[in-house]
């Protein structure tokens, strides 16, 4: 991978972590459960990004390993967590 | 500066475009319901990109960014449906709607004003 193509990367990278403080404000500031699980949900998939762009940045492709593994723990978390406020039990 | 270099590089910033869209979204949609269609550009649109722009820029990284592209777009509807019938059920109420053809809700906590 090129210099530059290596630069762009980083910079994509800085945005998408930047990106991030957005969405813990309104986690912080949810005046309802479901707004709370929402900005989360919007947390963990701007971490895939993350994960994904930093495997760009330091060459190895097993980093994307791991977002594959983060997106099924914040489906199976997200699932639950909506079940149990819609229908007030996992069951 | 080869091709395919070119093309990831453009994909990675289509993708990080479609983030930003989707978190200024987030900060300005005013209920929750509104705000899952911003959250769900970046968990489709965005990811994509990203994905692609892995693809072609990392040697190796094509089958496990196409897996996880291929488990997001069968994965990711599901949660946002899952958060409109959580926020529905615990009774979120909706700003500015002028009708609401969803039967009002039992529990008289979550009850949505009726005009």
């Amino acid at each position: 991978m090129s210099n530059l193509a290596n630069i762009g990367a980083q910079i994509a990278l800085i945005v998408l972590i930047v990106l991030l403080a957005p969405c813990v404000w309104r986690m912080v500031r949810a005046r309802h459960a479901a707004e709370r699980l929402q900005a989360i949900d919007l947390l963990t998939t701007l971490l895939i990004g993350i994960v994904v762009v930093l495997a760009v940045v330091e060459g190895v492709a097993f980093l994307v390993d791991i977002g594959i593994a983060l997106a099924a723990f914040s489906f199976i978390g997200t699932l639950a967590v909506a079940r149990y406020l819609s229908e007030g039990g996992l069951f | 500066m080869l091709l395919h270099e070119l093309l990831g590089l453009a994909a990675l910033f289509f993708g990080v475009t479609f983030s930003v869209i989707g978190v200024v979204g987030m900060l300005r949609f005013p209920d929750v319901y509104t705000r899952l269609h911003a959250s769900g550009k970046v968990s489709t649109l965005g990811l994509w990109g990203i994905l692609l722009g892995a693809a072609l820029l990392l040697e190796g990284a094509f089958p496990r960014a196409l897996a996880l592209a291929v488990f997001l777009v069968l994965v990711q509807p599901i949660a946002s449906h899952a958060i409109a019938a959580a926020a529905r059920c615990s009774g979120v109420p909706m700003a500015l709607s002028f009708r609401d053809d969803m039967p009002p809700l039992e529990t008289p906590s979550a009850t949505p004003e009726q005009p």
